[in-house]
């Protein structure tokens, strides 16, 4: 290396940069490793390159370390050759520590379950990212989607009238496809139960899993709402090491959801998103988050286990397997909710080893996805990987993780395996039952005519117009609640003779109708309903009604 | 039992003592020095229900090294953990002789305690061996090995080995051995807070904080699902 008087400007800032980042957790991990080299064995890439050292965990992390010593730890500064101190100097030396930091490390986090001392590499393998980032030295990929998210909002660069186009694309699909105009995605309404964010991926290259989790969300009659800004809820931030631009990601998320007034936010599958907006956003954003945040899948299991989703897990019968993504597994302890819910919609769920916390990296973390200069170096790591999914025997491997799809995806064309890579919103789509709609035919059949709104606003202008006798009042409907328009429709003079019964699958919100003060609905319905017991409540409203006037 | 010479006395009381208030002294500035660096803030939500606390996971972190099945490293590679109790109980056998012989001699006029210390401290010299056998052999051990690294393993292994050696303390073919020991355990205490050794000093912090935040997250205590079918 050069003499520090030859020192770089970006090298200098890097060190200078150091300082400022250090604390008490990082500076521990520094100083602990006593080298005993326990966490070798706990690496993909070192399993993929047995005989190349520089592949070793304590090794990689040794290049942030060697700084450290040599400019902020006493005997390093004193004695550097005695403890392997170093400088860094040139470009050199900076595109060295890129290749290690960047190219040969995914910050799966397994080393530092492995590592006896509880030295967190891969946590300070993301600050020496982050170092790098400060002074602009990152691989191309890494720069460019780093941009997109800064300048954009998202890391794919989806404008915004591209993004509000796929939704509305998939709100027709899913409309044509269930031939049910009430199914919706609906856009920044306000004061909803959920706010469904995404990972951009979706609304580029799989617009499918949005329309599925639309179709979730309706069937269960949720009160849900995509934002139109602040919906990207993952972040390049935890990837480039850049914590000022994971701050800002997160901050726009959440900044939304309280704008929106919602009650939760919910996050489609993404490992890396949920990490970031669910356990690391708060810390960089330095945001104390007021509403509750979750995973879809929490969600999902949460509406099946509930009964409020009713599934037939026959029709996913070919056997799956499940990859914990290391976001998820690693850093989010989310591990058994996946599970129980492929349990629930899947008839052949066979365990991958190891598992859980054990589990290897997909090898398209940290993105590694992005980089493409490093691709043979992380192919060939992901044997490791592929070998674990043969040995499953499953056709299917399910994963929670977007970057987990594309890098699965990847290997699975690389090493020729017979696989295809799916999610959980997918196969619980799959698997959902759909309640049976409520065809008018039966009750025209009876002598009786019927009108139909689609939504809110629409029921209440046709009641007045109509004056009907007996309205039906589903709870989950687009958008006006349907405890609001009950109440208009109520406290509106002109239809006082109006007999009202309440349709909901979603029990628990009766109280939304009857702690109103108002009169309370002459008739109620559960879903599931059949033609016979639709008739029989709607003939007993009227007959009562009849005998009162 | 013959009384000791000045020298020995030297050697085994006042030298110890400086070199003990030298290595407290160190640690201490150390400490201080470690402190001055402000801790990070986890403010996430805490997830994991009832079976994963901050308290749990602290405790879960702080046992792990006595817990080798929760780790692959040490579940996989049980000899390499049985090295690591057997140099570290040697270690602490070779402290206690450290104290035993200049304030309770008695106890090593007993063959058995006599003969249990030296059973550890040789095996643990044994392992010390092996373990530069290790480091030195396997290029992955050498790409992560600094001189400190080699320079502390050997004083520890060759201290572990004068220690078994001084165990019985019997003087009578000279004081050789004990101003031996004792002047290497001088120089051994005075150079552990600068070496890679003292690496006990931050095991209970590392493992703390690891234990608070992955505690915080539902990842300690681990959760395994079950094993492979044979």
């Amino acid at each position: 290396m050069n003499s520090s008087l030859e020192r770089s400007w970006k090298a200098h800032k890097l060190i200078e940069r150091l300082g400022q980042k250090l604390n008490r957790q990082v500076v521990g991990s520094l100083v602990a490793c006593v080298h005993c080299g326990m966490c070798t064995e706990s690496c993909h890439y070192v399993l993929a390159n047995p005989d190349d050292p520089t592949f070793a965990p304590a090794y990689k992390g040794d290049q942030l370390r060697k700084i450290f010593k040599r400019h902020y730890d006493w005997t390093g500064s004193v004695f550097p050759w005695w403890v392997k101190a170093a400088t860094v100097d040139s470009e050199k030396d900076l595109e060295d520590l890129k290749d290690i930091a960047f190219g040969k490390c995914t910050n799966c986090r397994r080393c530092t379950f492995n590592c006896p001392m509880g030295v967190d590499l891969a946590a300070f393998n993301r600050v020496t990212r982050g170092l790098l980032t400060y002074v602009g030295v990152m691989p191309d990929g890494v720069s460019v989607v780093s941009k997109d998210q800064w300048e954009i909002g998202n890391q794919m660069g989806v404008l915004k009238e591209d993004y509000l186009d796929t939704l509305e694309w998939m709100q027709e699909e899913l409309q044509s496809e269930l031939d049910d105009p009430t199914m919706t995605i609906p856009i920044d309404k306000p004061d909803c139960e959920v706010i469904y964010t995404i990972n951009p991926r979706e609304a580029k290259y799989d617009p499918r899993s949005i329309a599925d989790a639309a179709k979730i969300f309706n069937v269960v009659g949720e009160k849900w709402t995509m934002p139109s800004e602040g919906w990207d809820m993952t972040n390049f931030g935890l990837f480039s090491g850049d914590d000022e631009l994971g701050g800002a990601v997160a901050r726009r998320v959440y900044d939304k959801v309280q704008e929106l007034r919602a009650k939760r936010l919910v996050m489609s599958e993404c490992g890396h998103g949920y990490r970031s907006t669910r356990c690391e956003g708060p810390n960089w954003a330095k945001y104390d988050v007021p509403f509750t945040m979750e995973s879809s899948v929490v969600t999902m299991l949460d509406y099946v286990t509930s009964g409020r989703l009713k599934v037939d897990k026959t029709r996913n019968s070919i056997p799956v397997t499940y990859h914990d993504s290391c976001n998820f597994a690693r850093s989010c302890g989310m591990t058994e909710e996946p599970r129980e819910l492929l349990r629930l919609v899947c008839t052949d769920f066979r365990e991958m080893y190891p598992n859980r916390a054990d589990n290897y990296c997909c090898t398209g973390g940290g993105g590694a996805m992005s980089m493409s200069e490093y691709t043979p170096r992380r192919l060939k790591s992901a044997k490791v990987k592929a070998d674990q999914l043969a040995a499953t025997g499953a056709k299917i491997v399910v994963t929670s993780c977007h970057n987990c799809v594309d890098g699965l995806n990847d290997l699975i064309r690389h090493y020729k395996l017979d696989m295809k890579v799916t999610q959980l919103v997918n196969l619980v789509a799959t698997a959902m039952i759909m309640p049976e709609k409520v065809k008018p035919v039966a009750v025209p059949a009876n002598g009786a005519t019927v009108l139909s709104a689609t939504n809110g606003d629409e029921a209440f202008a046709l009641a007045k117009s109509e004056k009907p006798h007996l309205l039906t009042l589903d709870l989950a409907m687009p958008g006006k609640s349907a405890s609001e328009v009950f109440e208009e429709l109520r406290r509106d003079p002109a239809l006082a003779g109006l007999k009202i019964c309440i349709i909901t699958g979603r029990p628990e919100l009766r109280k939304t109708i009857y702690d109103r003060a108002v009169q309370p609905p002459e008739g109620y319905l559960d879903k599931p309903l059949t033609e016979q017991s639709l008739l029989t409540n709607v003939k007993k409203v009227l007959e009562v009604a009849h005998h009162q006037s | 039992m013959n009384e000791p010479s000045a020298h020995l006395h030297f050697a085994s009381h006042r030298l110890q003592e400086v070199a003990l208030l030298f290595m407290a002294v160190v640690y201490t500035i150390r400490l201080i020095w470690y402190f001055r660096f402000p801790a990070a803030q986890e403010r996430q939500a805490p997830t994991g229900g009832g079976w994963s606390t901050p308290d749990k996971g602290i405790l879960f972190s702080l046992l792990i090294i006595a817990t080798p099945w929760e780790m692959e490293s040490t579940r996989k590679r049980w000899f390499l953990w049985c090295q690591f109790v057997v140099f570290h109980l040697g270690v602490a056998a070779s402290i206690a002789l450290s104290f035993v012989i200049p304030y309770l001699p008695k106890l090593l006029t007993s063959t058995v305690v006599v003969g249990g210390l030296q059973l550890i401290l040789g095996l643990a010299c044994l392992v010390g061996v092996m373990r530069l056998v290790r480091r030195v052999g396997n290029m992955h051990m050498r790409a992560i090995s600094s001189p400190d690294d080699y320079f502390s393993l050997a004083l520890l292994t060759v201290w572990l080995g004068i220690a078994a050696a001084t165990a019985p303390n019997n003087v009578t073919r000279g004081e050789g051995l004990q101003l031996t020991y004792f002047y290497v355990t001088a120089f051994f205490l005075m150079y552990v807070p600068f070496s890679k050794i003292s690496h006990y000093l931050y095991y209970p912090f590392t493992r703390y904080y690891l234990g608070k935040s992955f505690g915080r997250r539902g990842l300690f205590p681990i959760r395994r699902g079950p094993e492979p079918q044979a």
